[in-house]
C-alpha cells in the first residue's frame, strides 16, 4: 500500500529569491532522505508562495521494508577462547549491536576470521520515521541569510507560522519552532479563509485556490503573463516582461492580479533605460512598449490584491511611479545644463579607493592604460586612439551627477554618461564607449560592441583589480565586495570573445606601475601582488572555459604549462576539447603518448645541457624514435610558430608519436644501470615531453574510461 | 478617494495609532527630547530591545535628518519629520495581522489595497544594530519599516524584539490624496506646511550653509568625551545622551559637507564603540537588579 506526503511549512513573507533555492533543497533531500528510509516516492512536487514552501510526494510505502544489518565485530580468536566460548570482547559487541552471542557468526575475510552480527529490523511505519525526516530537512534548509524571532534558538529565513504535514489523511506528529503540524493551512489574506482545512495531500492545491492562494508557481507565472498580455493588448502594447523580474514578481503575490497603469507622456523624453529603470527597478513593474518596441506612456503592475480592487491600486501605484520619474527628469535637466567635460574636475573630490587617490587620477591612468591597450592589441588607428582618450577622460564623469547620484539611478552609471556626452556634443564613438564601458556588468551581459568601449572596459577593470588587490582587498570565501571576480571574468569574456592576443602579465605590471604607492606597509608589494592576480585571473579563466565546456582537467593541463596569453591559452584549451569531444579515441592516443615520457622523465633530476648522444643508441628502435620525433618536432613547430599557431594540426602531429613511444617503451629499457646510457635515453624522452608540453601538461588530464 | 478616506487629519492619524496600539497592550510613551535620526534611536528602543525583559511601546519621535533637507520646497523631503514607533519584546506570533489591523484603524481596508510585506533587511552602523524584516508597500508605496531585531548596540538580541515604524506624512499624504507635505491637513483648520515651512527652510539655511564647523567639531569631540567618563562613572542613560548628541552633531558636520568619505567610516565606528558600551553597560545594570520587568 502506499500514500501520498504533504509537507508545508508556512511562514511570514519570505524573500521572493529565496523561495526557488529552498523549493529545491527540500526536493533534492526529501527524496534522498525518503530513498535512505527505504520509502521511496513515485513522484515529488514543489509549490511556493512568500508565505509557504510546500512539497508532495507521490506513492510513498505505508511501510519501511524489513532489513538486515549486518555489522563486523572483533577478529575471531579475540571473541572466543581455546575452547570455542565467547569472550568479553564477543558479549559487548552482541549487545552493542543489538544480537544474541549464539546469534554471531565468524566468517572468512581477506584480512583474517571476524565475528559478525546480523541484526534483523523489522520496517517501521512510514508515519513514524516521517516527522524525524521532515524536521530535518527543515532545520536543514540553508538561506542566503537568516534570522532568529521570539525567545526561539532556530533560525530560518523568516518566522515559521504553522506547519502543514499529512501521510494520506493523517496528521503526522511533528513539532518545530513550538508549533505543532496540523491539517491546517492558511488562505491569502484578503481572498481566502484564514484557516483552510486540507483533508489529504491530493487537495492541497484545490482547497488553497479556493481560498485565493494558487501555490503552484508555474501556474502563478502563466497566469501573470497572460493577465499582462492582455492588459496591454488592450491599449495595443505589449509588456517587456524581463526574466527577472518576472520570477522575482511570481514570488511575491499568492494570486496575482495585474493593473496598468499610465503616467505622462512628457516623461517618455527620458532615456528608455532610465524609464525602465525606475519601473522595473524601483517598482518590479513591467514597461509597455508597442509594435515597433518603443516605450508607451504605461506600465503593468504585478499586485497581490483582488482584482475588483484592481482601480484602487493603479491608481497607488501611479502616484508612486510619478513622483520616481519627476525626479529623473529633473536630474536630467539639471545634469544637462553643465558639458559633461566640465565635470571632470569635480572628480578630484571624489575618492577612488582609500590610500589609491581620487577620481580624476583614475582617469588619467584609464587614459594610458586604454593607449597601452591599443598599442598591444591593435594596429595604430589614430582615430580609435583618440576616441579611446576621450572617452577614458569622460567615463567616470557621470558619478558626479545627480542622476547617477541617486541611488536607485545608479545603476545606470556609464548608461548615464553615454546620453549626456552625446547631449554634450561628445563624438558618437565616445559616447558609446562611455555607455558600455562597465559591460560585461554580469555573465549574462554581453561585451561592449565597439572595440573603443572594450578597451577602456579592460582598462578599467584592471586598474580596479590591480588596485583593490595592491591594498590586499582580495575576495575570499563568497564575500567579494568590489566585484573583483565579476571585473577579472569581464576582461577574460572580452579577450576570448574578440580574440585580443595580449600579455596579460605585462598588462598587470603596467597597471600595477601606474598606481600610487599605497600609505600602508602592511600590503603586499608589487611583485606579489601581480603573481596573486595572474592567479586569480587562471581561475576566471578556467570558469569560462568551463561555460564553453572544457573540462576541468583539460583547463587545468593547459594552465599548468607556462601562459601568458589568453587568447593564445584558449586556442588550447579548446582544440583539446574539441579533440575529446569529436574523437574520444585519438585524444586518449594523445594523452598516452604524452603520458610515458613524462612520467619517466620528469622524476629524474638532469642537467639542462644535456643532449642526445645518436652514437650511444643500442637497438634499432632508439633510432627509429628519434628520427621520427625529429621529423615530428620539424612539423609541430611550423604548425605552432606562426601568428596564429594550429594546435589540432600540432596535436595531430603528436599522436602519430604514439606506436613508436609503445614499441620504444617495449624494446628499450630507459633506466639501465650505465649512467651514460640512461641519461641519453632520459634525454632523449625529455625533449618528447617538452614538446607536448607546447600544448599542456597531459599528466593533470584525467582520461576517459580509464 | 478623497472624499472616503480625507477626512484623517494628521493628528487624528497619531491619535488613532496610540488608540491602537495601547488597546494592543503597548505603553504610550513621548517623544525623547534630544535631536535623534531616527525612533529607533530613542532610548524606549535602543536601551529597551536589550536584554530578556518583556517590553511593549509606542511613541511618536520627530525624527532630525539634515542632510534631507531641501529648503521646505521638495514636496516629500524633510529635514525634520516624524516616525511613529512601536517595539514589542518579545516579537508575537501574530504581529503581522496585528500589524493590519492597524491599518483598517486607519480605514484602510487590505481586501481593497495591495498591501505586501517586500524584502527589506535594517542596518544601522552608528548603533551597531541590525534587523531582518520588509518595507511594507500600500499599493506599491513604502508605509512601514517592520524589522525583527537580531542585534543591538553589537549584543545578539535574545529574546528578539519586533519593531514597526511607521512614516506618518506618506500615510497621510496617501490618506488624505495629497502630493505635497505642504498640503497635508494637520488639523482640520491647518495645513502642515503653515505649521513648519519656515522652519524646515532655516534649519536647511542653518544645516547645509552657516552652521559652524569649527565648533561643531569641538562640539563632537567634547561630546564624545563626556560620553566615556560618564560610562566610566557607571551612568548608562546620561551618557546614552552623549552619544545621541555625538551622532546629531556628526549629521550636521555631514551637511555642511565637512566629512570626507574617508573620515566618515571613522567616526561611525567612534560612535558605535560609544553605543556598544553603553549598551553593555545597561544591560550588565539591568541584571544586577535582576531585571526587574521580568515579573511584569
Amino acid at each position: 500500500m502506499s500514500v501520498d506526503l504533504l509537507y508545508e511549512i508556512g511562514v511570514e513573507e519570505i524573500p521572493a529569491d529565496a523561495v526557488l533555492p529552498a523549493l529545491q533543497q527540500l526536493e533534492t533531500n526529501l527524496q534522498q532522505g525518503l530513498t535512505d528510509l527505504g520509502l521511496p516516492p513515485s513522484a515529488i512536487s514543489t509549490y511556493g508562495t512568500p508565505r509557504r514552501l510546500a512539497i508532495i510526494a507521490q506513492d510513498i510505502p505505508e511501510c519501511q521494508p524489513d532489513s538486515v544489518d549486518e555489522h563486523k565485530g572483533p577478529p575471531a580468536e579475540q571473541a572466543f577462547d581455546e575452547d570455542g566460548n565467547p569472550t568479553q570482547a564477543a558479549r559487548g559487541f552482541a549487545q552493542a549491536r543489538g544480537a544474541l552471542v549464539s546469534q554471531l557468526e565468524v566468517r572468512d575475510t581477506e584480512k583474517g576470521r571476524f565475528v559478525f552480527a546480523e541484526v534483523h529490523r523489522p520496517g517501521q511505519p512510514a508515519a513514524e520515521v516521517l516527522p524525524d525526516l521532515l524536521r530535518q530537512v527543515t532545520l536543514e534548509l540553508s538561506f542566503p541569510k537568516t534570522m532568529r524571532w521570539a525567545d526561539l534558538d532556530i533560525e530560518f529565513a523568516r518566522p515559521i507560522r504553522w506547519l502543514v504535514a499529512l501521510l494520506g489523511e493523517e496528521i503526522l506528529d511533528l513539532e518545530i519552532a513550538g508549533l505543532r503540524a496540523s491539517r491546517t493551512s492558511r488562505g491569502h489574506r484578503v481572498m481566502g479563509e484564514k484557516r483552510v482545512e486540507i483533508p489529504s495531500p491530493s487537495l492541497y492545491l484545490e482547497r488553497l485556490s479556493e481560498n485565493g492562494v494558487i501555490a503552484d508557481h508555474h501556474q502563478r507565472q502563466e497566469m501573470i503573463v497572460k493577465q499582462a498580455q492582455q492588459l496591454a493588448a488592450e491599449v495595443d502594447g505589449r509588456p517587456r516582461t524581463d526574466a527577472d523580474i518576472l520570477t522575482e514578481v511570481n514570488f511575491l503575490v499568492e494570486y496575482p492580479t495585474c493593473v496598468r497603469g499610465s503616467f505622462d507622456p512628457r516623461y517618455l523624453d527620458l532615456p528608455p533605460e532610465i524609464l525602465v529603470t525606475v519601473l522595473q527597478g524601483h517598482q518590479r513593474a513591467f514597461p509597455v512598449e508597442d509594435a515597433d518596441g518603443e516605450l508607451m506612456p504605461k506600465f503593468i503592475a504585478v499586485t497581490n490584491a483582488r482584482p475588483e480592487a484592481a482601480h484602487v491600486v493603479s491608481q497607488g501605484w501611479e502616484r508612486v511611479i510619478v513622483p520616481r520619474l519627476d525626479d529623473a527628469k529633473f536630474y536630467y535637466q539639471h545634469d544637462t545644463r553643465q558639458p559633461l567635460g566640465q565635470r571632470r574636475e569635480e572628480l578630484k573630490r571624489v575618492t577612488f579607493l582609500k590610500g589609491m587617490g581620487n577620481l580624476y587620477q583614475k582617469t588619467v591612468r584609464l587614459e594610458q592604460l586604454a593607449d597601452w591597450l591599443h598599442q598591444a592589441v591593435v594596429s595604430e588607428d589614430k582615430q580609435l586612439r583618440s576616441v579611446l582618450s576621450r572617452s577614458a577622460q569622460l567615463c567616470k564623469c557621470d558619478l558626479v551627477t545627480m542622476m547617477v547620484g541617486d541611488l536607485k539611478l545608479a545603476e545606470l552609471q556609464g548608461v548615464i554618461g553615454g546620453y549626456y556626452a552625446r547631449a554634450s556634443g561628445e563624438p558618437e564613438a565616445v559616447a558609446q564607449a562611455i555607455a558600455e564601458h562597465y559591460q560585461p556588468r554580469s555573465p549574462q551581459d554581453p561585451i561592449p560592441a565597439s572595440p573603443a568601449g572594450q578597451l577602456i572596459s579592460m582598462a578599467d577593470k584592471i586598474d580596479n583589480l590591480a588596485a583593490c588587490f595592491r591594498l590586499n582587498l582580495i575576495p575570499t570565501g563568497s564575500a567579494d565586495p568590489h566585484g573583483l571576480r565579476r571585473q577579472a571574468a569581464g576582461i577574460v569574456e572580452i579577450i576570448i570573445q574578440t580574440g585580443y592576443s595580449l600579455s596579460l602579465s605585462a598588462l598587470i605590471d603596467y597597471a600595477l606601475q601606474l598606481l600610487p604607492a599605497p600609505a600602508e606597509d602592511e600590503v603586499p608589494s608589487n611583485e606579489q601582488t601581480a603573481v596573486a592576480l595572474k592567479e586569480f585571473f587562471a581561475a576566471r579563466l578556467a570558469a569560462a572555459w568551463e561555460q564553453r565546456g572544457v573540462s576541468y582537467d583539460i583547463a587545468r593541463a593547459v594552465l599548468a604549462i607556462p601562459w601568458d596569453d589568453i587568447t593564445d591559452a584558449t586556442r588550447r584549451a579548446t582544440c583539446l576539447a574539441d579533440l575529446k569531444g569529436k574523437d574520444p579515441e585519438a585524444f586518449v592516443d594523445l594523452v598516452t603518448a604524452a603520458e610515458r615520457p613524462a612520467r619517466i622523465t620528469r622524476p629524474e633530476s638532469l642537467p639542462d645541457s644535456l643532449q642526445v648522444d645518436t652514437s650511444l643508441f643500442e637497438h634499432p628502435t632508439e633510432t627509429l624514435m628519434s628520427t621520427e620525433f625529429e621529423a615530428v618536432r620539424q612539423d609541430v613547430e611550423a604548425a605552432l610558430d606562426q601568428s596564429q599557431p594550429d594546435y589540432a594540426r600540432a596535436t595531430e602531429y603528436l599522436r602519430s608519436l604514439l606506436p613508436t613511444i609503445h614499441q620504444y617503451f617495449e624494446d628499450v629499457m630507459v633506466m639501465v644501470e650505465n649512467e651514460r646510457l640512461r641519461n641519453n635515453r632520459l634525454a632523449l624522452m625529455a625533449q618528447i615531453d617538452t614538446v607536448f608540453s607546447r600544448i599542456a601538461d597531459f599528466l593533470q588530464i584525467v582520461p576517459p574510461n580509464s | 478617494m478623497s472624499g472616503v478616506y480625507g477626512q484623517l487629519v494628521f493628528q487624528q492619524l497619531i491619535r488613532t495609532l496610540d488608540n491602537y496600539w495601547s488597546a494592543q497592550g503597548c505603553h504610550l510613551s513621548y517623544p525623547y527630547e534630544i535631536e535623534m535620526g531616527a525612533g529607533t534611536m530613542a532610548p524606549d528602543t535602543f536601551l529597551r530591545s536589550l536584554g530578556p525583559e518583556p517590553w511593549q511601546v509606542a511613541y511618536l519621535q520627530p525624527s532630525r535628518r539634515p542632510t534631507d533637507g531641501r529648503y521646505g520646497e521638495n514636496p516629500y523631503r524633510l529635514q525634520r519629520y516624524f516616525q511613529y514607533q512601536v517595539l514589542i519584546k518579545p516579537s508575537p506570533a501574530d504581529i503581522q495581522e496585528t500589524y493590519l489591523g492597524s491599518l483598517e484603524a486607519l480605514a484602510i481596508k487590505p481586501e481593497d489595497h495591495d498591501i505586501r510585506f517586500v524584502e527589506d533587511d535594517w542596518e544601522a552602523p552608528t548603533l551597531g544594530a541590525a534587523g531582518v524584516g520588509w518595507e511594507v508597500w500600500l499599493d506599491g508605496m513604502e508605509i512601514t519599516q517592520f524589522t525583527y531585531f537580531q542585534q543591538v548596540g553589537g549584543l545578539p538580541c535574545q529574546p528578539v524584539s519586533v519593531e514597526l515604524t511607521y512614516g506618518p506624512e506618506r500615510l497621510a499624504m496617501y490618506l488624505q490624496n495629497v502630493d505635497d507635505y505642504r498640503d497635508l491637513m494637520w488639523s482640520d483648520d491647518i495645513r502642515y506646511g503653515q505649521l513648519r515651512f519656515q522652519e524646515e527652510k532655516q534649519f536647511s539655511q542653518y544645516n547645509f550653509d552657516t552652521a559652524d564647523v569649527p565648533m561643531l567639531q569641538q562640539l563632537f569631540e567634547m561630546y564624545e568625551r563626556e560620553a566615556t567618563a560618564i560610562i566610566n562613572s557607571g551612568l548608562p542613560l546620561p551618557a546614552y545622551d552623549y552619544v545621541l548628541k555625538c551622532s546629531h552633531t556628526f549629521n550636521l558636520l555631514d551637511s555642511r559637507g565637512a566629512v570626507s568619505v574617508t573620515e566618515r567610516h571613522g567616526i561611525i565606528l567612534r560612535i558605535r564603540n560609544l553605543a556598544r558600551q553603553v549598551a553593555e553597560l545597561y544591560l550588565a545594570q539591568r541584571e544586577e537588579l535582576g531585571f526587574p520587568l521580568l515579573d511584569t
